[in-house]
């Protein structure tokens, strides 16, 4: 199933007033279970395909879906909706709630949703068992290490169940062991359950995991392959 | 979670939310200071009036309150008296002969009020016994005066002293007498103390040869805030012949001024609110500029902008709730404490007995002011952090996310 469509887009941002192109027309499909990793030298465009997949930001031409839905269209409030059911986001910096301990990190969203805060304990528990980041529970963000602080944002991208995750550099700011790991984790993750990982990465760890490779330059897709060592 | 977050928020930065909570306690502790004191100096000027003289509700035959001349008595008095008895939540009243006058000593002569009372029933409707500074208050025999202090001195009088009252009579006559100083009154009105002169009911009437009529019923009533609704009863019952006048009638300018400085209250809030307004401003702006990647991470992982404002605003409203608590209990224990203990201004003695107020004033603490507070103050505070609460939903969580 197509998770992620994009039509044409393009996206030109004014640097002083001087239009800086930063997307010159992407067509690109994207399905259900895909490893994907977008790499690409700096300025190639990267973060804002990223960002613009992620309904984040909005293309300047061309047309977005996410699931069939043309998100182009869409209120802020209702692409927000779309980011909290069918989006989950890893950061490079983490960018946890500081206030909030792991344990209510991860409830956040789905306090969001409306959920009971019964269910939302059972749920979060239960993500946590599945990454191993129990003993992590009532800590909060500056009480952990970088690699427990993402394991944290893993487990809050995915609690909701989302089709899609999208992690932007997720690794950049861990050792390669702990990067390492944390990639395995992610791949397990969309093994187990199928989720779709989309990555942007000039790290060659994350580069070497991908199923997909995508690589941009200059604002356009350079190749888009899949790769055979990879496949299942 | 949503108080969890705002909660913990405001502990971020400990020092600059106390500031802003200080703040909102000096304010909401200067307000209710300010009301208390503006109640309780212009209520006991209302209570000295109404002891001192003036009571509750006051009784004449009708037209006499603008003409009082000693031909407007009272021609039927157990019509009132039966109306009195039969009214519920009268307490007491008292009968009185009142006609301004000439009085005159060896020394001085001065223009003033003759006042004829009841002694018995006139000690529970009026405070003049109790302001006795000298001799003792009358025993109902003739020719006995209580004057007060300032009178007195300007004619020069003392215990013992004679006294020559001098008034129209009902014949229209000059009728006069010959009185005795027995006491020497002094109450916190300077004026009043300038101008009333007190006599047993008996001597005034017969210097005014009024037999055993008399002009004026002064009417104590259990409860002050039943005084509109017993005076309504009293004028249905008495009908038109009688006028029915209860101390808001006699006392308008005070009753005003009561009013007015409730009125100025509103604009001391508005002044202390718009002070508070600013800081709350200030302070959840900086609190939402400092957190404007986080705001960008809450929204990029699905967080509406309803939600994001009433985050910021659940942030103000926890400030300015806690400073209202502290305030009010701060401000609550303040008043309470002066209120048995006052505040002595007797620098301005001269001043405050002028309006009869006292030099002790016994600052009030009010349901009103109580209520203002807890209603203005978090309502100033969710006023001030509309803007930061608005501003923290136009942020892009594109630009935010990245934002250093």
């Amino acid at each position: 199933m197509e998770v992620i469509r994009l039509n044409a887009v393009h996206k030109t941002y004014s640097d002083n007033g001087v239009p800086v192109h930063a997307l010159r027309g992407i067509n690109l499909s994207i399905t259900q279970g895909e490893f994907v990793v977008i790499a690409g030298p700096s300025g190639s465009g990267k973060t804002t395909l990223l960002n613009i997949m992620g309904a984040l930001d909005k293309p300047t031409e061309g047309s977005v879906f996410l699931e069939q839905e043309d998100v182009s269209l869409l209120s802020r409030d209702a692409i927000a909706g779309i980011r909290l059911e069918k989006l989950g986001f890893v950061f490079q910096a983490y960018n946890l709630i500081p206030v909030l301990t792991a344990m209510e990190n991860i409830e956040f969203t789905m306090m969001l949703l409306g959920q009971d805060e019964k269910s939302r304990r059972e749920r979060a528990l239960e993500v946590m068992r599945e990454l191993d980041i129990e003993e992590l529970a009532g800590k909060r963000p500056n009480e952990m290490s970088g690699g427990q602080q993402q394991r944290v944002a893993v487990a809050r991208a995915i609690v909701n169940n989302p089709s899609i995750i999208l992690a932007d550099e997720p690794t950049a700011n861990l050792d390669s062991e702990t990067g390492g790991n944390l990639l395995d984790l992610m791949e397990r993750m969309n093994r187990e359950h199928n989720l779709t990982f989309i990555f942007s990465s000039h790290d060659q760890n994350v580069i070497d995991r991908a199923r997909r490779l995508i690589i941009l330059r200059d604002g356009l897709i350079e190749k888009d392959e899949i790769l055979e060592s990879q496949k299942a | 979670m949503l108080f969890t977050i705002a909660w913990r928020n405001i502990w971020r930065n400990r020092r600059r939310s106390q500031i802003v909570m200080i703040s909102i306690i000096v304010g909401v502790v200067a307000v209710m200071f300010n009301d208390g004191l503006s109640v309780g100096m212009i209520h006991q000027m209302l209570d000295n009036q109404i002891g001192s003289h003036v009571s509750h509700i006051q009784i004449h035959a009708k037209g006499f309150n603008d003409n009082r001349v000693v031909q407007n008595y009272i021609h039927q008095p157990e019509i009132i008296d039966r109306a009195l008895e039969n009214t519920r939540g009268v307490k007491t009243w008292s009968t009185r002969v009142i006609t301004f006058g000439l009085l005159s000593s060896a020394m001085n002569s001065s223009g003033g009020l003759i006042v004829g009372v009841d002694h018995s029933r006139e000690e529970n409707v009026t405070s003049i016994k109790s302001s006795l500074i000298s001799g003792r208050y009358l025993s109902g025999k003739p020719h006995e005066v209580v004057v007060g202090k300032r009178l007195a001195d300007r004619l020069k009088v003392g215990l013992g002293d004679k006294v020559v009252g001098m008034a129209s009579a009902l014949n229209g006559d000059v009728g006069s007498d010959l009185f005795r100083v027995v006491g020497i009154y002094e109450t916190v009105s300077s004026e009043f103390d300038k101008a009333y002169m007190f006599t047993s009911l008996s001597s005034a009437q017969n210097m005014l040869e009024l037999g055993d009529n008399v002009l004026e019923y002064a009417v104590i009533v259990d409860d002050i805030s039943q005084v509109e609704a017993i005076t309504r009863e009293l004028r249905r019952t008495l009908g038109g012949e009688y006028e029915v006048l209860s101390y808001i009638d006699l006392l308008p300018l005070l009753v005003a001024q009561v009013e007015m400085y409730a009125e100025m209250m509103y604009v001391i809030y508005l002044i202390i609110g718009l002070a508070m307004v600013f800081g709350i401003i200030n302070t959840m702006l900086m609190s939402v500029f400092e957190r404007i990647r986080e705001f960008g991470v809450l929204m990029a992982i699905g967080m509406k902008n309803s939600y994001v404002f009433r985050m910021v605003m659940v942030e103000a409203m926890m400030l300015a709730v806690l400073g209202t608590g502290i305030g009010l209990g701060l401000g609550s224990l303040l008043l309470v404490v002066l209120n048995s203990v006052g505040i002595n201004l007797s620098m301005f003695t001269e001043g405050l007995t002028s309006f009869g107020v006292g030099a002790i004033i016994y600052p009030r603490l009010t349901i009103d002011a109580v209520m203002s507070v807890v209603i203005i103050i978090p309502m100033t505070a969710l006023l001030g952090s509309i803007y930061p609460a608005l501003k923290a939903t136009r942020l892009q969580p594109v630009n935010a996310i990245r934002y250093v």
